[in-house]
């Protein structure tokens, strides 16, 4: 655990502003108020309807995963939340803040990393630090012993001084990210934050995401990499064409509507197997859901296979996870299946 | 009283100026070395004006001061457009600092600069080029003052109307040429053509001109002068608040 000792504690922060602006433990807070909460949420640009009816509610501490085909409205919803877009309709409340009425007020809980990487390239990273440490108002001493707690939890403690047009891929995603947390928020926006960074990045973040949540900030994932959700112990809510369309924890996802199935690998195109139902073609592979009489229709599924058996290269198995879910409710794969079965090897 | 997000986004900008100081060296530069080829010049249109006494200094560095302090106009405006190329931008409205913090801290760095040019311009003027400031340096103040409000105030409309720095830089360019010329900085005014000089009350470098001509002259306190000025600085303010949306997507370069 590399944040063990630099584990990013939720004490009550000082600030120059006034004691009510200040964020305090959670056991001070009102009772089953989430940290973000939408209702009836409607985004439309010109014809094409981004959002229909979006109703999200996140507790501290809870990491959402919201999935999402590309233009699902995944970033329209956390634009809104974050009150850099108004909704046609509906209504977002930060903390118990009406956004939409209360928008200053509100961002002074949440911390929004955007899908695009957004730095300042010719400062050091500790000026694009510091920047939005003082912007939350920390005074200089708070800011700047934060400031090095943050700087490690991040793995930026060597390249503090070092201009950000600099760092690699990887170092400007965690600064991105780590930019919004001097203000230690309750409530956090990411949107793909793993986008174009390697596995270990990748790792790094999601390690450093739960501990965040740990220590009770509320965390909106946006993402397309399905296995993230399941990595982050997340509670996932996939959004489909506007709507969120299924909203619960992995494993209860996974049991509603998560299906097993075979998939046979050809050399050259898969054959076409018209006598068994349920198979699905696609290039070399088929696919065969086996949910129910499996026995019998792996079975008859060889069977109907005839000599192409001699052009199988390769059998799996699949269990029932998250990418099945998803396929399930959305009618399509998600975009990063390929990376999904490469980082899990879940076959 | 300052709001407190507004001085750290100044404090940003500051600090990115300090980095890359070379945009503000060259409008202030320039000018100096442009001053001792054209003081000449200006010499004799005083002494057509039958104005003596002149070193020449006394229309060619206010003339320099209007002509390139118009060049801030870009200056301001590329410290929006930069947040959009940096894909800061979003990120700073997402920030608790308001609209009006957010504008506030972005215009005080160029505001800034307006009057450092002017101090630098004027102050070596006096030291080094022979300018003689005959009236009250507080009425020469009043009006580089006025002057530099109506400059971020300007850069405030053009970024209201651009969709890209481009298109910012051109009307930039051309508006310190013509707002210039018009104005009388470029050729004393009395030596204007005679559709120019009933044009030159409608352009902002006028009534700067004019008004740091009585100050140096010492024929008067322009009031007037930066009243107009404000009155300018006001309607680009007011153009700029209609028209300006922050969430706007702004292209940063082409």
């Amino acid at each position: 655990m590399f944040l063990s000792e630099t584990r990013l504690k939720r004490d009550p922060v000082e600030t120059t502003s006034a004691p009510r602006r200040r964020m305090r433990p959670y056991t001070a807070r009102a009772p089953c108020r989430p940290a973000l909460a939408m209702a009836g949420v409607h985004k439309s640009y010109r014809d094409v309807s981004a959002l229909c009816g979006v109703d999200l509610e996140i507790e501290p501490g809870e990491i959402v995963a919201l999935i999402g085909a590309n233009a699902a409205g995944k970033t329209t919803l956390i634009s809104i939340a974050a009150a850099l877009c108004r909704p046609d309709a509906g209504g977002v409340w930060v903390d118990g803040v009406n956004m939409l009425t209360h928008p200053k007020q509100g961002r002074r809980s949440l911390g929004v990393a955007t899908q695009e990487t957004g730095v300042y390239p010719r400062l050091s990273v500790r000026d694009n630090l510091r920047f939005f440490g003082e912007l939350v108002g920390l005074r200089r001493k708070v800011l700047d012993e934060r400031l090095e707690s943050v700087a490690e939890a991040f793995a930026l403690s060597a390249v503090l001084d070092r201009e950000t047009r600099m760092l690699s891929v990887g170092e400007v995603r965690r600064l991105h990210t780590a930019m919004i947390i001097l203000g230690r928020p309750l409530l956090l926006l990411l949107d793909e934050p793993t986008t174009g960074v390697d596995v270990r990045t990748r790792a790094r973040m999601l390690e450093l995401v739960r501990d965040l949540a740990m220590d009770g900030s509320a965390v909106c994932y946006s993402t397309h990499y399905l296995v993230e959700a399941e990595q982050l112990g997340a509670s996932v809510a996939v959004l489909h064409h506007g709507r969120i369309v299924a909203r619960d924890t992995v494993q209860t996802l996974i049991g509603s509507y998560g299906q097993s199935a075979i998939e046979l690998r050809f050399d050259g195109p898969a054959p076409q197997l018209v006598d068994v139902p349920g198979v699905q073609r696609s290039e070399a592979i088929l696919r065969l859901a086996t949910d129910r009489d499996s026995a019998n229709s792996v079975a008859s599924l060889f069977a109907a296979l005839g000599d192409s058996i001699t052009q199988l290269r390769d059998v799996k198995l699949i269990q029932p996870n998250l990418e099945s879910v998803f396929l399930a409710l959305t009618g399509q794969a998600s975009s990063c299946k390929d990376e999904r079965l490469e980082v899990t090897g879940d076959t | 009283m300052i709001p407190r997000c507004s001085i750290a986004i100044a404090r940003q900008d500051w600090r990115i100026l300090r980095r890359d100081p070379f945009p503000v060296i060259v409008p202030v530069a320039l000018p100096l070395l442009l001053i001792p080829f054209v003081k000449p010049a200006f010499q004799l249109g005083f002494g057509a004006e039958h104005i003596r006494h002149t070193a020449g200094a006394e229309q060619a560095v206010p003339a320099m001061d209007v002509t390139f302090a118009f060049f801030l106009v870009g200056n301001s405006s590329i410290g929006f457009f930069r947040e959009h190329a940096w894909r800061t931008w979003d990120r700073l409205r997402a920030s608790p600092a308001s609209n009006y913090e957010i504008v506030l801290g972005k215009i005080a760095v160029p505001l800034l600069q307006a009057m450092g040019q002017f101090a630098l311009l004027f102050g070596l003027g006096v030291l080094c080029l022979g300018l003689t400031v005959h009236g009250s340096w507080g009425s020469l103040v009043a009006v580089g003052a006025a002057y530099s409000l109506y400059l971020v105030a300007m850069g405030l409309a053009v970024i209201a109307i651009c969709k890209t720095y481009m298109q910012a830089n051109a009307i930039t360019n051309v508006g310190a040429l013509l707002i210039a010329g018009l104005g009388g900085a470029l050729v004393p005014h009395a030596f204007l053509p005679a559709w120019a000089r009933v044009l030159s009350p409608a352009v902002p470098s006028y009534w700067t001109m004019s008004g740091y001509r009585e100050a140096i002259l010492g024929y008067g306190h322009p009031l007037v002068n930066v009243a107009v000025l404000l009155t300018f600085a006001t309607a680009c303010l007011v153009f700029a608040a209609l028209r300006f949306r922050l969430d706007d997507t702004k292209i940063a370069w082409a």
